[in-house]
Protein backbone atom coordinates (compact mmCIF):
# COMPACT_ATOMS: atom_id res chain seq x y z
CA UNK A 1 0.00 0.00 0.00
CA UNK A 2 0.65 3.04 0.75
CA UNK A 3 1.07 4.16 1.26
CA UNK A 4 0.58 4.61 -1.37
CA UNK A 5 -1.18 7.53 0.08
CA UNK A 6 2.32 8.72 -0.67
CA UNK A 7 2.12 9.49 -4.42
CA UNK A 8 2.06 12.91 -3.65
CA UNK A 9 5.11 13.20 -1.56
CA UNK A 10 7.50 13.87 -4.15
CA UNK A 11 5.29 15.76 -6.45
CA UNK A 12 5.60 19.41 -6.73
CA UNK A 13 3.51 20.97 -4.16
CA UNK A 14 3.12 24.31 -3.14
CA UNK A 15 2.74 25.34 -6.68
CA UNK A 16 -0.61 25.92 -8.85
CA UNK A 17 -2.80 25.19 -5.68
CA UNK A 18 -5.90 27.37 -7.29
CA UNK A 19 -5.23 27.26 -10.52
CA UNK A 20 -4.54 24.57 -14.13
CA UNK A 21 -0.71 23.84 -14.08
CA UNK A 22 0.34 25.83 -16.68
CA UNK A 23 2.27 24.24 -19.80
CA UNK A 24 5.56 24.69 -18.65
CA UNK A 25 5.17 23.10 -16.06
CA UNK A 26 4.27 19.48 -17.11
CA UNK A 27 6.35 16.20 -16.50
CA UNK A 28 7.72 13.53 -18.51
CA UNK A 29 6.80 9.58 -18.02
CA UNK A 30 9.91 8.74 -15.95
CA UNK A 31 9.32 11.30 -13.05
CA UNK A 32 5.63 8.92 -12.46
CA UNK A 33 7.63 5.42 -12.69
CA UNK A 34 10.38 6.69 -9.53
CA UNK A 35 7.41 8.38 -7.81
CA UNK A 36 5.33 5.07 -7.85
CA UNK A 37 7.94 2.68 -7.85
CA UNK A 38 9.38 4.35 -4.81
CA UNK A 39 6.43 4.73 -2.56
CA UNK A 40 4.57 1.80 -2.88
CA UNK A 41 7.13 -0.36 -0.78
CA UNK A 42 5.82 0.67 2.43
CA UNK A 43 6.45 -0.14 5.95
CA UNK A 44 3.08 -1.65 6.27
CA UNK A 45 4.25 -4.12 2.89
CA UNK A 46 5.30 -6.28 5.93
CA UNK A 47 2.31 -6.68 7.18
CA UNK A 48 -0.47 -7.05 4.54
CA UNK A 49 1.39 -9.87 2.64
CA UNK A 50 1.82 -11.82 6.27
CA UNK A 51 -1.97 -11.15 6.55
CA UNK A 52 -2.91 -12.70 3.34
CA UNK A 53 -1.57 -16.05 4.88
CA UNK A 54 -2.64 -15.75 8.27
CA UNK A 55 -6.43 -15.23 6.02
CA UNK A 56 -5.61 -18.75 4.37
CA UNK A 57 -5.03 -17.49 1.18
CA UNK A 58 -4.49 -20.48 -1.53
CA UNK A 59 -1.36 -20.28 -4.13
CA UNK A 60 -3.44 -19.53 -7.45
CA UNK A 61 -6.07 -16.99 -5.09
CA UNK A 62 -2.61 -15.17 -4.61
CA UNK A 63 -0.60 -15.02 -7.08
CA UNK A 64 -3.40 -14.27 -9.71
CA UNK A 65 -5.56 -12.35 -7.40
CA UNK A 66 -2.65 -9.41 -7.29
CA UNK A 67 -1.90 -10.16 -10.97
CA UNK A 68 -5.59 -8.82 -11.66
CA UNK A 69 -6.32 -6.86 -8.68
CA UNK A 70 -3.08 -4.43 -9.49
CA UNK A 71 -3.81 -3.82 -13.08
CA UNK A 72 -7.55 -3.07 -12.45
CA UNK A 73 -5.92 -0.64 -9.98
CA UNK A 74 -3.30 0.67 -12.82
CA UNK A 75 -6.48 1.07 -14.75
CA UNK A 76 -8.17 2.60 -12.54
CA UNK A 77 -5.21 5.67 -12.44
CA UNK A 78 -5.40 5.49 -16.15
CA UNK A 79 -9.34 5.50 -17.10
CA UNK A 80 -10.83 7.41 -13.75
CA UNK A 81 -8.24 9.35 -12.42
CA UNK A 82 -5.85 10.61 -15.15
CA UNK A 83 -7.88 11.93 -17.48
CA UNK A 84 -9.93 14.11 -15.48
CA UNK A 85 -6.50 14.99 -14.00
CA UNK A 86 -4.60 16.01 -17.14
CA UNK A 87 -8.01 17.92 -18.54
CA UNK A 88 -8.68 19.88 -15.72
CA UNK A 89 -5.21 20.45 -14.15
CA UNK A 90 -5.98 21.30 -10.81
CA UNK A 91 -5.51 19.54 -7.33
CA UNK A 92 -8.16 17.15 -5.55
CA UNK A 93 -8.88 19.72 -3.07
CA UNK A 94 -9.26 22.77 -5.36
CA UNK A 95 -11.60 20.26 -7.53
CA UNK A 96 -13.33 19.58 -4.85
CA UNK A 97 -13.66 22.90 -3.32
CA UNK A 98 -15.33 23.97 -6.88
CA UNK A 99 -18.08 21.03 -6.38
CA UNK A 100 -18.84 20.88 -2.94
CA UNK A 101 -17.68 23.88 -1.40
CA UNK A 102 -15.14 25.07 0.98
CA UNK A 103 -17.11 23.95 4.29
CA UNK A 104 -17.10 20.37 2.99
CA UNK A 105 -13.87 19.90 1.99
CA UNK A 106 -12.72 20.93 5.46
CA UNK A 107 -15.53 17.64 6.27
CA UNK A 108 -13.34 15.79 3.91
CA UNK A 109 -10.07 17.27 5.39
CA UNK A 110 -10.96 16.14 8.60
CA UNK A 111 -11.96 12.31 6.96
CA UNK A 112 -8.94 12.23 5.27
CA UNK A 113 -6.72 13.55 8.72
CA UNK A 114 -7.66 11.03 10.81
CA UNK A 115 -7.43 7.98 8.39
CA UNK A 116 -3.69 9.29 8.11
CA UNK A 117 -3.65 9.90 11.53
CA UNK A 118 -4.17 5.83 11.98
CA UNK A 119 -2.21 4.87 9.14
CA UNK A 120 0.66 6.53 10.54
CA UNK A 121 0.31 4.92 13.56
CA UNK A 122 0.11 1.16 11.78
CA UNK A 123 3.70 2.33 10.18
CA UNK A 124 5.01 2.81 13.63
CA UNK A 125 4.02 -0.28 14.64
CA UNK A 126 5.87 -1.52 11.93
CA UNK A 127 9.33 0.33 12.58
CA UNK A 128 8.82 -0.57 16.54
CA UNK A 129 8.94 -4.15 15.78
CA UNK A 130 12.13 -4.21 15.11
CA UNK A 131 13.13 -2.23 18.50
CA UNK A 132 11.81 -6.10 19.87
CA UNK A 133 13.99 -7.67 18.44
CA UNK A 134 16.98 -6.60 20.05
CA UNK A 135 15.28 -5.76 23.78
CA UNK A 136 13.33 -8.97 24.07
CA UNK A 137 10.15 -7.07 25.67
CA UNK A 138 6.77 -9.17 24.67
CA UNK A 139 4.91 -7.67 21.57
CA UNK A 140 1.46 -7.89 20.25
CA UNK A 141 0.12 -10.96 18.84
CA UNK A 142 -2.19 -11.51 16.16
CA UNK A 143 -5.31 -11.38 18.01
CA UNK A 144 -4.31 -8.79 20.47
CA UNK A 145 -6.54 -5.47 20.19
CA UNK A 146 -4.78 -3.46 23.31
CA UNK A 147 -0.74 -3.08 24.27
CA UNK A 148 0.17 -6.06 26.01
CA UNK A 149 3.41 -5.01 27.65
CA UNK A 150 5.07 -1.87 28.89
CA UNK A 151 8.11 -2.52 26.82
CA UNK A 152 5.96 -2.44 23.64
CA UNK A 153 4.66 0.80 24.62
CA UNK A 154 7.76 2.79 25.57
CA UNK A 155 8.97 1.45 22.63
CA UNK A 156 6.02 2.96 20.51
CA UNK A 157 6.45 5.70 22.37
CA UNK A 158 10.14 6.75 21.60
CA UNK A 159 9.69 5.39 17.85
CA UNK A 160 6.68 7.62 17.49
CA UNK A 161 7.96 10.17 19.39
CA UNK A 162 11.08 10.55 17.03
CA UNK A 163 9.13 10.40 14.07
CA UNK A 164 6.63 13.08 14.94
CA UNK A 165 9.66 15.55 16.05
CA UNK A 166 11.14 14.64 12.68
CA UNK A 167 8.30 15.21 10.96
CA UNK A 168 7.54 18.68 12.71
CA UNK A 169 11.14 20.05 12.13
CA UNK A 170 12.63 18.25 9.15
CA UNK A 171 10.29 16.84 6.88
CA UNK A 172 11.80 17.63 3.74
CA UNK A 173 14.89 16.31 4.93
CA UNK A 174 13.29 12.97 5.70
CA UNK A 175 11.66 13.01 2.37
CA UNK A 176 15.03 13.13 0.58
CA UNK A 177 16.45 10.05 2.73
CA UNK A 178 13.37 8.31 2.00
CA UNK A 179 14.58 9.24 -1.65
CA UNK A 180 18.24 8.01 -1.08
CA UNK A 181 15.93 4.80 0.92
CA UNK A 182 13.96 3.41 -1.78
CA UNK A 183 15.60 1.69 -4.11
CA UNK A 184 17.83 0.01 -1.80
CA UNK A 185 14.48 -0.86 0.12
CA UNK A 186 13.01 -2.54 -2.74
CA UNK A 187 16.20 -4.47 -3.12
CA UNK A 188 15.91 -6.20 0.57
CA UNK A 189 12.17 -6.63 -0.46
CA UNK A 190 13.76 -8.80 -2.82
CA UNK A 191 16.23 -10.31 -0.92
CA UNK A 192 12.95 -11.20 1.73
CA UNK A 193 11.48 -13.43 -0.63
CA UNK A 194 14.76 -15.04 -2.09
CA UNK A 195 15.99 -16.03 1.19
CA UNK A 196 12.33 -16.93 2.51
CA UNK A 197 12.09 -19.42 -0.72
CA UNK A 198 15.09 -21.46 -0.04
CA UNK A 199 14.35 -21.81 3.71
CA UNK A 200 10.91 -23.14 2.43
CA UNK A 201 13.14 -25.38 0.17
CA UNK A 202 15.93 -26.61 3.31
CA UNK A 203 12.65 -26.65 5.48
CA UNK A 204 10.70 -28.87 3.76
CA UNK A 205 13.50 -30.88 1.43
CA UNK A 206 11.63 -30.44 -1.74
CA UNK A 207 13.70 -30.38 -4.60
CA UNK A 208 13.01 -27.58 -7.23
CA UNK A 209 13.64 -28.70 -10.43
CA UNK A 210 11.26 -26.75 -12.48
CA UNK A 211 8.41 -24.71 -12.46
CA UNK A 212 6.19 -27.10 -11.61
CA UNK A 213 7.77 -27.90 -8.41
CA UNK A 214 8.16 -24.46 -7.19
CA UNK A 215 4.43 -24.48 -8.44
CA UNK A 216 4.06 -27.42 -5.82
CA UNK A 217 6.10 -26.19 -3.25
CA UNK A 218 4.26 -22.91 -3.60
CA UNK A 219 0.84 -24.43 -3.37
CA UNK A 220 1.49 -26.97 -0.55
CA UNK A 221 3.69 -24.99 1.65
CA UNK A 222 3.68 -21.49 1.75
CA UNK A 223 -0.17 -20.90 0.95
CA UNK A 224 -1.85 -24.11 1.41
CA UNK A 225 -5.08 -22.43 1.19
CA UNK A 226 -6.10 -24.01 4.78
CA UNK A 227 -7.98 -22.33 7.30
CA UNK A 228 -7.52 -18.63 8.59
CA UNK A 229 -5.63 -18.06 11.57
CA UNK A 230 -8.75 -17.51 14.53
CA UNK A 231 -10.45 -14.20 14.15
CA UNK A 232 -9.57 -13.87 10.58
CA UNK A 233 -11.73 -14.32 7.22
CA UNK A 234 -10.92 -16.63 4.84
CA UNK A 235 -9.49 -14.81 1.88
CA UNK A 236 -10.03 -15.91 -2.29
CA UNK A 237 -9.19 -15.23 -5.09
CA UNK A 238 -12.43 -12.61 -4.77
CA UNK A 239 -10.63 -10.79 -1.66
CA UNK A 240 -7.55 -10.68 -2.69
CA UNK A 241 -8.20 -9.28 -6.25
CA UNK A 242 -10.69 -6.84 -4.92
CA UNK A 243 -8.15 -5.90 -2.16
CA UNK A 244 -5.35 -5.14 -4.42
CA UNK A 245 -7.74 -2.95 -6.40
CA UNK A 246 -8.85 -1.03 -3.54
CA UNK A 247 -6.45 -0.72 -1.35
CA UNK A 248 -5.69 2.25 -2.99
CA UNK A 249 -8.78 3.18 -4.02
CA UNK A 250 -8.46 6.81 -2.19
CA UNK A 251 -6.12 7.56 -4.73
CA UNK A 252 -7.30 6.53 -8.23
CA UNK A 253 -10.89 5.90 -7.57
CA UNK A 254 -11.11 8.16 -5.00
CA UNK A 255 -9.12 10.75 -7.04
CA UNK A 256 -6.47 11.83 -4.45
CA UNK A 257 -3.81 11.46 -7.01
CA UNK A 258 -5.39 14.26 -9.27
CA UNK A 259 -3.02 16.65 -7.78
CA UNK A 260 -0.66 14.31 -9.00
CA UNK A 261 -1.75 13.82 -12.99
CA UNK A 262 -2.19 17.32 -13.39
CA UNK A 263 1.45 17.38 -13.83
CA UNK A 264 1.21 14.63 -16.20
CA UNK A 265 1.82 15.44 -19.80
CA UNK A 266 -0.46 12.59 -21.38
CA UNK A 267 -3.52 10.67 -19.12
CA UNK A 268 -1.52 7.67 -20.20
CA UNK A 269 1.03 8.48 -17.80
CA UNK A 270 -0.86 6.55 -15.02
CA UNK A 271 0.50 3.07 -16.48
CA UNK A 272 3.85 4.40 -14.20
CA UNK A 273 1.23 3.43 -11.44
CA UNK A 274 2.04 -0.33 -12.29
CA UNK A 275 5.41 0.55 -11.35
CA UNK A 276 4.47 0.42 -7.60
CA UNK A 277 1.68 -1.80 -8.31
CA UNK A 278 4.19 -4.80 -9.49
CA UNK A 279 6.88 -3.65 -6.51
CA UNK A 280 5.54 -2.90 -3.82
CA UNK A 281 1.65 -4.60 -4.04
CA UNK A 282 3.05 -7.83 -5.68
CA UNK A 283 6.66 -8.36 -5.27
CA UNK A 284 6.65 -7.12 -1.93
CA UNK A 285 3.48 -8.89 -0.47
CA UNK A 286 4.35 -12.05 -1.97
CA UNK A 287 8.27 -11.94 -0.29
CA UNK A 288 7.21 -10.51 3.00
CA UNK A 289 4.14 -13.54 3.08
CA UNK A 290 6.90 -15.82 2.35
CA UNK A 291 8.61 -15.15 5.67
CA UNK A 292 5.31 -15.19 7.71
CA UNK A 293 4.38 -18.97 5.82
CA UNK A 294 7.59 -19.90 6.69
CA UNK A 295 7.42 -18.89 10.46
CA UNK A 296 4.24 -20.61 10.45
CA UNK A 297 5.92 -23.80 9.18
CA UNK A 298 8.57 -23.99 11.77
CA UNK A 299 5.84 -23.26 14.55
CA UNK A 300 2.14 -23.21 13.75
CA UNK A 301 1.47 -21.85 16.79
CA UNK A 302 3.59 -19.01 16.39
CA UNK A 303 0.97 -16.60 14.65
CA UNK A 304 2.52 -12.93 15.45
CA UNK A 305 2.48 -10.91 12.41
CA UNK A 306 6.17 -8.90 13.98
CA UNK A 307 7.98 -7.65 10.54
CA UNK A 308 11.08 -7.06 12.59
CA UNK A 309 11.40 -10.83 13.77
CA UNK A 310 10.78 -11.89 10.26
CA UNK A 311 12.98 -9.45 8.85
CA UNK A 312 15.99 -10.32 11.07
CA UNK A 313 14.91 -13.96 10.53
CA UNK A 314 15.77 -13.39 6.63
CA UNK A 315 18.02 -10.62 6.43
CA UNK A 316 19.69 -10.49 9.90
CA UNK A 317 20.68 -6.67 10.67
CA UNK A 318 19.89 -4.89 6.98
CA UNK A 319 16.08 -6.43 7.34
CA UNK A 320 15.68 -4.95 10.66
CA UNK A 321 17.20 -1.73 9.31
CA UNK A 322 14.57 -1.85 6.35
CA UNK A 323 12.01 -2.67 8.89
CA UNK A 324 13.12 0.77 10.88
CA UNK A 325 13.37 2.48 7.38
CA UNK A 326 10.19 1.38 5.77
CA UNK A 327 8.07 2.43 8.45
CA UNK A 328 9.91 5.46 9.27
CA UNK A 329 10.19 6.98 5.64
CA UNK A 330 6.56 6.46 4.94
CA UNK A 331 5.25 7.28 8.50
CA UNK A 332 6.84 10.39 8.14
CA UNK A 333 4.69 12.05 5.21
CA UNK A 334 1.65 10.59 6.69
CA UNK A 335 1.65 12.39 9.43
CA UNK A 336 3.19 15.54 8.02
CA UNK A 337 -0.03 15.20 5.22
CA UNK A 338 -2.48 14.36 8.23
CA UNK A 339 -0.91 17.79 9.89
CA UNK A 340 -2.03 19.74 6.78
CA UNK A 341 -5.41 18.44 6.68
CA UNK A 342 -5.86 18.79 9.84
CA UNK A 343 -4.13 22.31 9.89
CA UNK A 344 -7.21 23.20 7.46
CA UNK A 345 -9.65 23.13 10.57
CA UNK A 346 -7.51 25.75 12.48
CA UNK A 347 -5.83 27.57 10.07
CA UNK A 348 -4.47 29.89 12.75
CA UNK A 349 -2.40 26.75 14.86
CA UNK A 350 1.25 26.72 13.40
CA UNK A 351 2.15 23.85 11.30
CA UNK A 352 4.96 22.37 13.69
CA UNK A 353 2.41 21.95 16.76
CA UNK A 354 -0.36 20.78 14.38
CA UNK A 355 2.37 18.19 12.83
CA UNK A 356 3.32 17.29 17.04
CA UNK A 357 0.21 16.61 18.18
CA UNK A 358 -1.05 14.77 14.70
CA UNK A 359 2.56 12.70 15.53
CA UNK A 360 1.14 12.31 19.31
CA UNK A 361 -1.97 11.01 18.14
CA UNK A 362 -0.64 8.24 15.40
CA UNK A 363 2.00 7.29 18.18
CA UNK A 364 -0.77 6.47 20.42
CA UNK A 365 -2.62 4.81 17.90
CA UNK A 366 0.17 2.82 17.28
CA UNK A 367 0.62 1.02 20.42
CA UNK A 368 -2.90 -0.51 19.57
CA UNK A 369 -1.88 -3.83 17.51
CA UNK A 370 -5.85 -3.70 16.68
CA UNK A 371 -5.06 -1.12 13.92
CA UNK A 372 -1.58 -3.14 12.29
CA UNK A 373 -3.23 -6.82 12.82
CA UNK A 374 -6.67 -5.96 11.21
CA UNK A 375 -4.44 -3.30 8.51
CA UNK A 376 -6.28 -5.54 5.17
CA UNK A 377 -9.64 -4.51 6.77
CA UNK A 378 -8.77 -1.30 7.86
CA UNK A 379 -7.09 -0.57 4.62
CA UNK A 380 -10.30 -1.60 2.66
CA UNK A 381 -12.00 1.03 5.50
CA UNK A 382 -9.82 3.52 4.08
CA UNK A 383 -10.54 3.44 0.70
CA UNK A 384 -14.42 3.15 1.06
CA UNK A 385 -14.66 6.06 3.39
CA UNK A 386 -13.05 8.75 0.58
CA UNK A 387 -14.32 6.43 -2.20
CA UNK A 388 -17.74 8.70 -2.90
CA UNK A 389 -16.39 11.89 -3.35
CA UNK A 390 -14.43 10.05 -6.42
CA UNK A 391 -17.79 8.92 -7.16
CA UNK A 392 -18.77 13.03 -7.16
CA UNK A 393 -15.61 14.16 -9.01
CA UNK A 394 -16.34 11.67 -11.61
CA UNK A 395 -19.92 12.00 -12.46
CA UNK A 396 -19.80 16.53 -11.76
CA UNK A 397 -16.99 16.26 -14.65
CA UNK A 398 -18.50 13.56 -17.36
CA UNK A 399 -21.94 13.18 -16.91
CA UNK A 400 -23.45 16.09 -14.73
CA UNK A 401 -24.23 18.18 -17.88
CA UNK A 402 -25.81 15.00 -19.28
CA UNK A 403 -28.72 15.59 -17.33
CA UNK A 404 -29.27 19.22 -17.89
CA UNK A 405 -27.76 19.90 -14.68
CA UNK A 406 -24.34 22.42 -13.89
CA UNK A 407 -21.37 21.10 -12.70
CA UNK A 408 -18.87 22.59 -10.64
CA UNK A 409 -22.34 23.83 -8.56
CA UNK A 410 -20.76 25.03 -5.52
CA UNK A 411 -18.92 27.43 -7.39
CA UNK A 412 -21.08 28.80 -9.61
CA UNK A 413 -23.96 29.52 -6.39
CA UNK A 414 -21.42 30.60 -4.45
CA UNK A 415 -22.57 28.42 -1.79
CA UNK A 416 -19.67 26.78 0.80
CA UNK A 417 -21.81 23.26 1.18
CA UNK A 418 -22.51 21.32 -1.70
CA UNK A 419 -25.67 19.20 0.16
CA UNK A 420 -26.24 17.02 -2.79
CA UNK A 421 -22.09 16.16 -2.97
CA UNK A 422 -22.02 15.55 0.83
CA UNK A 423 -25.69 13.58 1.28
CA UNK A 424 -24.32 11.51 -1.42
CA UNK A 425 -21.06 11.03 0.44
CA UNK A 426 -23.09 10.60 3.93
CA UNK A 427 -26.10 8.17 2.41
CA UNK A 428 -23.34 5.90 0.65
CA UNK A 429 -21.01 5.35 3.77
CA UNK A 430 -24.51 4.59 5.75
CA UNK A 431 -25.53 2.34 2.77
CA UNK A 432 -22.30 0.60 2.97
CA UNK A 433 -22.13 0.42 6.58
CA UNK A 434 -25.57 -1.39 6.54
CA UNK A 435 -24.44 -4.09 3.69
CA UNK A 436 -21.67 -5.02 5.85
CA UNK A 437 -23.31 -5.34 9.04
CA UNK A 438 -27.08 -6.72 8.08
CA UNK A 439 -26.32 -8.37 3.98
CA UNK A 440 -22.81 -9.44 5.61
CA UNK A 441 -20.89 -8.62 2.51
CA UNK A 442 -17.77 -8.05 3.78
CA UNK A 443 -15.81 -4.85 3.81
CA UNK A 444 -13.62 -6.01 1.16
CA UNK A 445 -16.76 -6.09 -1.62
CA UNK A 446 -18.87 -2.87 -0.61
CA UNK A 447 -16.92 -0.24 -2.49
CA UNK A 448 -17.61 -1.40 -5.55
CA UNK A 449 -21.55 -1.08 -5.34
CA UNK A 450 -20.72 2.03 -3.25
CA UNK A 451 -19.21 3.94 -6.23
CA UNK A 452 -22.73 3.21 -8.09
CA UNK A 453 -24.58 4.00 -5.08
CA UNK A 454 -22.73 7.78 -4.78
CA UNK A 455 -23.03 8.45 -8.71
CA UNK A 456 -26.47 8.15 -8.69
CA UNK A 457 -27.33 9.59 -5.61
CA UNK A 458 -25.27 12.58 -6.56
CA UNK A 459 -27.19 13.01 -9.73
CA UNK A 460 -30.59 12.30 -8.15
CA UNK A 461 -29.86 14.59 -5.11
CA UNK A 462 -28.08 17.70 -7.75
CA UNK A 463 -31.63 17.72 -9.79
CA UNK A 464 -33.32 18.57 -6.56
CA UNK A 465 -30.22 20.58 -4.93
CA UNK A 466 -29.90 22.75 -8.29
CA UNK A 467 -33.39 23.37 -8.81
CA UNK A 468 -33.52 24.79 -5.04
CA UNK A 469 -30.47 26.70 -4.85
CA UNK A 470 -29.85 28.93 -7.83
CA UNK A 471 -26.55 30.24 -8.89
CA UNK A 472 -25.45 33.51 -8.75
CA UNK A 473 -25.63 34.61 -11.88
CA UNK A 474 -29.60 33.23 -12.33
CA UNK A 475 -30.07 35.20 -8.60
CA UNK A 476 -28.54 38.32 -10.47
CA UNK B 1 34.16 11.65 -7.15
CA UNK B 2 30.50 11.98 -7.82
CA UNK B 3 30.72 9.66 -10.80
CA UNK B 4 32.57 7.04 -8.91
CA UNK B 5 30.08 7.78 -5.69
CA UNK B 6 27.28 6.51 -8.47
CA UNK B 7 29.16 3.75 -9.71
CA UNK B 8 30.15 2.70 -6.04
CA UNK B 9 26.69 2.88 -4.86
CA UNK B 10 25.68 0.72 -8.21
CA UNK B 11 27.41 -1.80 -7.63
CA UNK B 12 26.40 -1.71 -3.56
CA UNK B 13 22.83 -2.49 -5.03
CA UNK B 14 24.95 -5.35 -6.78
CA UNK B 15 26.10 -6.34 -4.06
CA UNK B 16 22.86 -6.54 -1.33
CA UNK B 17 20.79 -8.78 -4.27
CA UNK B 18 23.53 -11.18 -4.96
CA UNK B 19 24.27 -13.06 -1.35
CA UNK B 20 20.63 -13.80 -1.46
CA UNK B 21 20.41 -15.30 -5.11
CA UNK B 22 23.53 -17.16 -4.49
CA UNK B 23 21.57 -18.45 -1.41
CA UNK B 24 18.70 -18.94 -3.14
CA UNK B 25 21.08 -21.20 -5.36
CA UNK B 26 22.41 -23.15 -2.09
CA UNK B 27 26.15 -21.67 -3.05
CA UNK B 28 26.77 -19.79 0.31
CA UNK B 29 25.12 -20.07 4.27
CA UNK B 30 22.82 -18.02 5.55
CA UNK B 31 24.90 -16.03 8.04
CA UNK B 32 27.57 -14.97 4.91
CA UNK B 33 24.24 -13.59 3.48
CA UNK B 34 22.99 -11.25 6.16
CA UNK B 35 26.93 -10.37 6.85
CA UNK B 36 27.18 -9.01 2.88
CA UNK B 37 23.95 -7.65 3.16
CA UNK B 38 24.61 -5.41 5.85
CA UNK B 39 27.99 -4.75 4.25
CA UNK B 40 26.05 -3.29 1.17
CA UNK B 41 23.89 -1.44 3.11
CA UNK B 42 26.33 0.35 4.53
CA UNK B 43 27.71 0.61 1.89
CA UNK B 44 25.17 2.25 0.30
CA UNK B 45 23.92 4.79 2.20
CA UNK B 46 27.44 5.98 2.22
CA UNK B 47 27.96 6.51 -1.67
CA UNK B 48 24.54 7.30 -2.69
CA UNK B 49 24.00 10.25 -0.16
CA UNK B 50 25.87 12.33 -1.22
CA UNK B 51 24.59 11.64 -4.84
CA UNK B 52 20.96 11.46 -4.77
CA UNK B 53 20.73 13.66 -1.92
CA UNK B 54 22.19 16.76 -4.18
CA UNK B 55 19.70 15.80 -6.92
CA UNK B 56 17.05 18.19 -7.72
CA UNK B 57 13.59 16.52 -6.06
CA UNK B 58 10.80 16.46 -8.41
CA UNK B 59 10.07 18.19 -10.78
CA UNK B 60 12.85 16.84 -12.42
CA UNK B 61 15.10 19.62 -14.29
CA UNK B 62 15.56 17.32 -17.63
CA UNK B 63 11.69 15.91 -17.54
CA UNK B 64 10.51 19.46 -17.66
CA UNK B 65 8.09 20.04 -21.14
CA UNK B 66 9.54 23.34 -22.08
CA UNK B 67 7.23 24.56 -25.04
Amino acid sequence: MDSEQQAQTTAPSGEFEREPVPKSALLGFKSFVGMYAGEHCAGTELTLGPLFVAAGVGAFDLIVGLLVGNALAVLSWMLMCAPIATRARLTLYFQLEKICGRKLVVLYNLANGVMFCFLAGAMVTVSATAVGVYLKFPMPELTDIFPNSVGWVLAVAVVGGLIAVVAAYGYQTVARFANVAAPWMVLVFLAFGLVGLRQFIDATGIEIKSAGDLWHLASTQMWDGGDPQPGKVKFTFWHVMFFAWFCNMAMHIGMSDLSVFRFARKSWYAVASAAGMYVGHFMAWISASILYAYQLHLDPTDNAVLPGPLAYRAAGVAGLICVVIAGWTTANPTIYRAGLAFQALTPKTSRFKVTLITGAIATVAGMFPAIAMKLLEFVALYGLILMPMGAVIFVDFWLIRRFGLESSYAEKSGRLFNWAAGAAWGVTLVTAYLLVKYARIQIYFVSLPGWFVAAILYIVLSKYYQKKVRPTAAKA
Amino acid sequence: MRLALRIVSILSLTGLILPSVLFLAGRTDLDRTKWLMLLATIVWFVTATPVMWKEPSEPDKEEVIVP
